[in-house]
This record gives structure tokens, sequence and C-alpha cells, in this order.
């Protein structure tokens, strides 16, 4: 495989005169199923192999994607990819430049405890029915519920011109678990996400009654819940909607690239955006977590990335051309969903630091507020304002947790909102999830339980 | 350039999947396969910068065996092999899957309708310097807005897809189209304050497209987002624009009419057929034959023909989006609404252009029926919102404040709370001006009682 990547880049290199080439290919497959109460939908088996080239010719990129190993459709594709990054730069003003990164020779083998592969179909379905049926028999308020299932495995090859030759084994495992309850017109929904990089081992510390009571609970529990007061709150946060508050408040801001584009971090650097108690990284070395992996899809070593410290901007999440513009080292968030797509900057695992406090301390001074406990979605925007979706919040009176709210969600300036976090837990719990810019990738977050003195929360009431 | 695959060569490929799914024991089979080019031209911080072209082929096989289901995909499908093996794989998974009492076999051939506007070899002729040419237009006509406005993503693109399906019941089915679309994100930076990013598009199945008023109206509206105010928190008639339509309808109304979560109890429209759900100012069609909609196709992705649906009409709801399985489910005949995420997924229950009929109100005469209100433009968070009781917790961002029929101010954090099915009742003018986005084609929507949470 290496041979031919390395051919491609070689004739990008000599024959059209790219200045900077590399290859990557792909060889998955992936097993899926989708399990709707105790019925299975479908059970699904893919394989998916295909190569990316992309060059710089002049200043500007050129990329092309085939699911082929044909010589002749790859000298077309590279032959595209260098003719459309030429005519491209003929209105380039600032021609793209790449910061410079060590030379890597690599080949990262998986070591899961159970491998996916070598777990048969029929046991992945029957661990999900016990988690189905688990959530019917929990409660006959639970009118249905949903499993679907992902694992994928396989190997990515990526070769540059400047010498890197990495050979790099992929492994997932991720289920979504739904549980939706009715009574009397009303309808309640709940949702939980598991996932690891580690290996099938993901059921056996997660067990399948668990996750079905989990979900099923809360779905019952919002049945008698109540839409909180819309306004402005003080609120205590689980290290769930803390995970989410952070990739959405925070994290998307120190992509590099929106940093460039407006995101309002990049003219913040060395500057204190928050509280003294806000730490931040984004960590892509968290061995078995969801967003970790070595090495990136421009061939950098993932990094432990300091966001912030101590409230202060401390860095920014780059790939080699943002490097480049800010003068800074890559630190490895170069990701592309697949072959198909080029590699833009994303998140891995991005959390924050724990401090001293236990959750009783954090809840004994609010008066009248809310505890957020899990989320439901969440979006950021470039002009820093954030939106945490929440499936799980109670009314806090008194410093006691009190009566269930549901469909809330928490909004807020990034920047006023960080200077807010006036507590932070010494507890600390990570979750997996999926991010959506343009492509989808796996990452994780998660932190402590976190006090927030005020932020807009959205209720109907 | 990698030249388009034949219609008979992609008809054959799934007809032979089908056949061999057969040999091995299958007793149904169906075969999906899908040849997509995509050429685009891409704006990074206001430069024409990156340039991709990506072509995606392959195959899906759904099996059936003693009534469970079994499914495969391969993206390559230059080999005879591999075709072969994605068949074999869709039959182990069907064996190790369980049987589905409620199968009832998979679509009837049928005759089909024929489309308008979906295809224009004009779109498959586009050079690259052809969507360069439109990209920079866009770019111009952004710059010359106004000093503060930055273009900072977006651009050009073009797409051809083919499609080919074939099942055991003697369904033989090619189609193909094109799109070409751009768009442009802008914000406005004055001193140290940034808008949100605001976006517009133009898109296509014809090669007609408007760069130039793309790239000033994204440009406009992110100056016009200069210098927020905040509000205070509120009970208030609300125009929602498309953008907000569309990402508020996705996650909650679109849900709602899947009769595969009617069937679930996941949806508050279960048993309401005949009933009034919505004001009776809305009436939506779920229309797969729109002439040159986005949506619009000869068939699904189970070689059922697309067709017209009224889902409400006047307010009153009709009737639900069906698959084959989900209708056979009702005793009734499928709609046509079985979309597929390209070869690799098993057909699943869609809209396809969801269309809400355009009312009599011009964008000026719907400003001019409220005193006092927001219109709303973008919504953050949408995705978050309830699937099935369908309340909804966003930032509108940004929105306007309306003041006695005119746009007053920009609108600094605001959010909006509520449900959907009672959003639905409080529409009380629906607008001319109708356009697409995504499946959505609707026009403005003025709704009252909308709980607007500011400081």
């Amino acid at each position: 495989m290496k041979d031919v990547l390395q051919k491609i880049i070689d004739t990008a290199v000599v024959k059209f005169g790219a200045k900077y080439a590399e290859a990557r290919a792909q060889q998955l497959t992936k097993t899926m199923f989708i399990l709707k109460e105790e019925r299975v939908e479908a059970a699904k088996q893919g394989i998916e192999s295909g190569v990316a080239i992309r060059v710089l010719v002049n200043g500007a990129w050129g990329f092309a994607s085939v699911g082929s190993l044909d010589s002749a459709i790859l000298e077309a594709a590279v032959s595209d990819a260098c003719s459309m990054a030429k005519m491209a730069s003929e209105r380039l003003k600032n021609p793209i430049k790449l910061a410079s990164v060590p030379v890597v020779e690599d080949h990262v083998t998986a070591k899961p405890k159970k491998n996916p592969n070598s777990i048969a179909m029929e046991d992945k379905i029957k661990t999900a029915f016990v988690v189905n049926k688990t959530s019917l028999g929990f409660d006959s308020r639970i009118k249905s519920c949903g499993l679907d299932y992902m694992d994928l495995m396989g190997t990515s090859f990526f070769v540059n011109s400047e010498g890197t030759s990495i050979e790099q084994d992929k492994l997932y495992v991720w289920a979504r678990i739904t549980a939706s309850a009715q009574t009397d017109g009303t309808f309640t929904f709940s949702r939980d996400e598991i996932g690891s990089t580690s290996g099938y081992e993901l059921f056996d510390d997660q067990p399948s009654e668990e996750l079905g009571r989990k979900v099923a609970k809360r779905a019952i529990e919002q049945i008698n819940a109540k839409p909180p007061k819309g306004g402005k709150a003080p609120v205590v946060l689980g290290p769930n909607v803390v995970g989410v508050f952070v990739h959405e408040a925070v994290g998307h801001l120190a992509e590099a690239d929106l940093a460039l584009s407006g995101g309002l971090l990049g003219s913040n650097l060395g500057k204190k955006i928050g509280s003294s108690l806000v730490t931040l990284y984004d960590d892509g070395t968290l061995k078995g977590s969801f967003g970790a992996f070595k090495y990136d899809d421009e061939g950098v070593a993932s990094h432990k990335t300091l966001l912030i410290k101590d409230g202060i901007v401390s860095g920014l999440m780059h790939n080699r051309e943002t490097a480049q513009k800010f003068g800074a080292q890559p630190t490895g968030n170069a990701r592309a969903e697949d072959f198909r797509v080029e590699p833009i900057i994303r998140m891995r695992c991005t959390y924050m630091a724990p401090q001293d406090h236990t959750l009783e301390e954090l809840l004994e001074d609010v008066k009248d507020g809310y505890y957020f406990k899990s989320f439901r979605g969440g979006q950021a925007s470039l002009d820093g304002t954030f939106q945490v979706g929440i499936q799980e919040g109670y009314e806090i009176k008194n410093g006691e947790i009190q009566a269930p709210v549901r469909n809330a969600s928490i909004s807020g300036s990034t920047l006023e909102t960080l200077h807010k976090v006036d507590g932070v837990g010494k507890d600390f719990a990570l979750d997996p999830g999926r991010c959506g810019k343009g492509q989808t990738a796996f990452i994780c977050d998660g932190g402590p339980h976190i006090r927030v003195s005020e932020v807009i929360v959205g209720g109907s009431a | 350039m990698v030249a388009v695959l034949e219609k008979n060569f992609l008809i054959s490929l799934a007809e032979d999947a089908v056949k061999s799914a057969l040999k091995l024991g299958a007793s149904e089979a169906e075969a999906y396969v899908y040849d997509g080019q995509a050429t685009n031209i891409g704006i990074d911080l206001g430069q024409i910068s990156k340039t991709n072209r990506i072509i995606d082929r392959g195959l899906g096989i759904r099996v059936i065996v003693d009534k469970a289901v079994g499914f495969a995909y391969t993206n390559i499908i230059s080999n005879p092999q591999t075709v072969e093996n994605a068949a074999t794989q869709a039959l182990s998974a069907a064996k190790a899957s369980r049987p589905d009492p409620d199968w009832q076999g998979l679509p009837q051939k049928k005759s089909y309708s024929t489309t308008e506007g979906t295809f224009d070899p004009k779109i498959v002729d586009l050079s690259p310097e052809d969507l360069i040419k439109v990209t920079a237009n866009m770019l111009d006509a952004a710059g010359e807005v106004d000093k503060s406005a930055f273009p900072i993503e977006g651009g050009v693109g073009s797409g051809y897809v083919a499609n080919a399906v074939a099942n055991s019941n003697g369904i033989a089915a090619f189609d193909r189209g094109t799109i070409v679309e751009c768009s442009l994100a802008a914000l406005a930076k004055d001193g140290t304050s940034v808008t949100p990013v605001c976006f517009e598009f133009d898109a296509s199945r014809n090669y007609r497209l408007d760069p130039s008023w793309v790239g000033r109206e994204a440009a406009k509206l992110a100056v016009s987002a200069l210098k927020p105010k905040p509000v205070e928190t509120q009970t208030a008639k609300v125009i929602l624009t498309q953008f907000a339509l569309q990402d508020l309808f996705a996650y909650t109304l679109m849900v709602a009419v899947k009769a595969d979560c009617v069937q679930r109890s996941q949806s508050p429209f279960k048993g309401k057929i005949g009933t009034q759900v919505a004001s009776e100012n809305l009436s939506i069609y779920d229309d797969g034959l729109y002439p040159k909609g986005l949506r619009t196709a000869v068939f699904d992705g189970e070689g059922v023909p697309q067709q017209k649906t009224p889902l409400i009409e006047k307010g009153v709801l009709h009737s639900f989006l069906y698959d084959t399985y989900s209708a056979r489910k009702d005793g009734r005949e499928s709609t046509g609404n079985a979309s597929r995420a390209e070869y690799l997924s098993t057909p699943s229950i869609n809209p396809s252009n969801f269309h809400i009929l355009p009312g009599s109100k011009t964008p000026q005469q719907l400003l001019a029926e409220v005193e006092e209100g927001f219109i709303i433009y973008y919504l953050q968070g949408a995705h978050s919102s309830n699937p099935v009781s369908g309340e909804f917790s966003v930032v509108a961002n940004p929105c306007w404040k309306i003041k006695n029929g005119e746009i007053a101010h920009p609108c600094r954090g605001v959010m909006l709370a509520g449900n959907i099915f009672e959003l639905l009742k409080n529409i009380i003018e629906v607008g001319v001006n109708e356009r697409q986005m995504g499946s959505l084609i609707a026009p403005w929507i003025l709704a009252e009682d909308m709980r607007v949470i500011g400081k």
C-alpha cells in the first residue's frame, strides 16, 4: 500500500510540480445494527477502502479522493488535484505555508482486549437485546427504545513528500441508546452514548442492564418534570454537561481555523478570559478515550494541548497551516472523517481540570437555581454565544436538589460565562460524543462538577 | 477527469448483486448502486484556497433470510468478487440477526412518473475554472458591501449523482441528477465586537445560480447584525425565516410525521389523523416530484415511485410518511419516502421536498403585522430539541427586533423556548416568499405567543 501512495506523491511532485503532497489510504470494515424495541431492523457489515490525495501547488490546496486503488484512476485523481490547485492559486493573495514537523516513520497497532471482529454478530446483538429488554421492562410507560451499534476496525496509511510514512490501526466501538415514554399525552425522550477506542471490553465496563435502566429511568422521570423558568439563574453542571459546555463554549473557539475566522480566542491569546478556577485541555493522548489517536491525518503526533490555564488563554488547536500562521507548533488536531474528505481541525478529548469542591459544597450556596446533569446537543457560534441542550435537570432550592425540570437549555457569552465559574469540583468524568463540523468526528469531553453563578436558562415557563 | 458510469452498467451491477444473493440462499434481495462525483471550490479566510474533487461509488445489498434482514456494502464495485463478497456478508448478517414477524417483503414493481428539471448536462460539463469564476463573483460582491464585513468561508460546488435499484420482485430502475450550489458565511467586526456568522446560499438542479446575490446578502446580513442590544424576556410575535424553520422542523415536525415514529408511539400525531393539529393557515405536502426540487427523484431508496403526499391540509393532519415496511404494517402503500445515506445504509423514512404551501403576504406585509416582535434568521442548538415531545429551547442568533412593522435593531443573547406542536397552532400568517433549503420548501412564517427569553 505504501508503495502505491509513494508513487502518487512522486507523480504530484515530479510531474505536476506540487510543493507538498500527501496521500492517505484507508481499509476499514464496519459492523452496525439498529435495534428498535426487540426487533433488529437490519444487521449490517461494510467495507470502505479508498485513497485521498492532497497537494499544495503554488500555495493553494488541491484534494481528490477515490474509492479505488486502480492506478489509472489514481493518476487521474492526482492530476485533478494538482491542476485544480494551480487554477485556484492564480487568485491567491496569501499563499498557504505549512509549519515544519518531524519526519515520522511508525507502525501503530491496536491491542484490544476484546477484538470487535472476533465477537460474533449474534453475540453483539444479544448484548444489545439485554439493554432494550431492561429498558422496556423498567416501567410500562416506556413505549419504545432503540440501540444503534457500530464498530469500526481497519488500517490507515499516511505518506507525504517530506518522508513521513505511518501505518496506524483504527478501532472504534460505539452505541447510542434511546428510550421514550408516554402517558396521557405527555411524551418524553432520553438518550445516552457509549464509546471507546480500546475494544469490545467497553461492554464489560458498562453492563447492559445498567445502560438500559439509566436511559429508561431518565425518560420516566421526565414525565412529571416541569419546564424551567426562562431567564438568568445560577447553575451547577454535572461532568456530562460540563464536557459539552467546554466543547461548545471554548473548544470550537480554540480551533485555530475558527480563531482565524474571527473567533474570539485568537485575539485573546495570553489574556485572562475566565475565572482562575478554569483550566482546560484538549488531549489526544488519553488511551482508550473516544477522541484518542497517536497521529492525526497530517501525520502529526497527537498532543495534550493546554487551552486555558487558570483562566488565561494559553494555546489553540492547530493543523500545520494554522500553526504556521500563528507561529505555533502543530498539535495533532487535523482529522478527516474518512478518505473521502480533507482533514480539518477537530477536537479530541476536551475537558476541564478538577479543583477541590465536593458536589455538596457547590450546591450549598445556590438558593434558587438548577442542577443540570445530562445534555442533549449543543452548538457554538463564532461570536462566543454557546448553547447546550439539557435532557436531565433539577431545581435547586436552598442548596438542595429538588423537582426535575424538562427540556431546558443554557446559553450565554463565553467571555462572560467563564468569569462566572465560581466553583469547580474534585470529581472527574468523561463521556464519548460525536461532533459535527461539516464532517463527523468521534470525540470525548468532560470534567468535574462546576458551579456557574449566572447563565441564561431557556425555559418556556 | 474520471467519466461517470453508464446507466446499463449500474443497472446490471444491481441486478447481478441481487442474483448472486438469491443464489447464495436469500429469499429476497435488493441492491442499490450509487455513483457520485463532486467538485468543490472552497473559500478560507476570504480567499479561494481550497479545491477538491470527490468520487464516491458503492453498492449496498439488502437480503432477507427467514424474515431476518441483513445488509452489506462495499465501495469497490469495479471487481465482481467484492460485489459477491458483499452478498455473502449480507447473508451472514441476516443469519446473525433475528426474524422480524412484521416483515412483509420488498416492494413490488410499479410504473414511474417523469421528473422535471433534475438533470442538467451543463453542470456535469462545468470545469473547475468555471466554478472558480463563480466563487470569485460571489466574493467580489461580498467585498463591495461594507468594510466591516468579512467573508470567512464558503464556496461553490457542483455534483452529479446516479443511482440504480434492483430487487427480486423485478424492480430495475435508474435515475440521475445534478446540483450546483454556492454559499458564503460572513461576519462583521466593529472594534472588538464580532457578529455571529451570517450565511446565505443558492442551490439549483440546473445551472442557474446568483453568486453575486449570495455574496451581497451574506455581507449585508452580517453588517446589519452589528451593535446588538439586549432585550427583556417576553411573549411576542415572531417571524421565522426559512433558515430557522428548517432547523426547528428537521428535529421535530419532520420526525413526528414519520410512520415509523408514529407506530412506535414516539409521535404526538399518533391517532390524530383527521384532527386539527395546526393553524388553518398551514398546509404541508411532501412532494417527491416537485419540479426542480432539491430532493426530487423518480424513485426512492427502495425503487418505489416518489409522489406528492398531503401531510397537513388547512391545519388538519392528513397522512404520514411511509416506506414499504411501515406501510405494510399499517396496511397501506408506501409514499416513496425511503431514503438512503448513499450506498452506506438501509432505507429509512425521510421527507423528500417538505413543502409548506405559501400564503398571501409579502415579507413587507408580514413585517407590517408586527407592532412589537422579532425576526429570526438562524437558530443555535435546534438539534437539541426533544424529537418526541417537540419541545425546543434554542438561541436565536442573530435575530432582529421589529417595532411598528420595521426592523429596529439586532438583539443579543435571545433564547426561544416552546413546543413545536403549540407553535403550529400559533401560526397567524404565511408569506409568499418561498425558497428551498435542504428538504424544506417554505416561505416566512409569522407566529404569535412565542416565549422569547432575554436578559
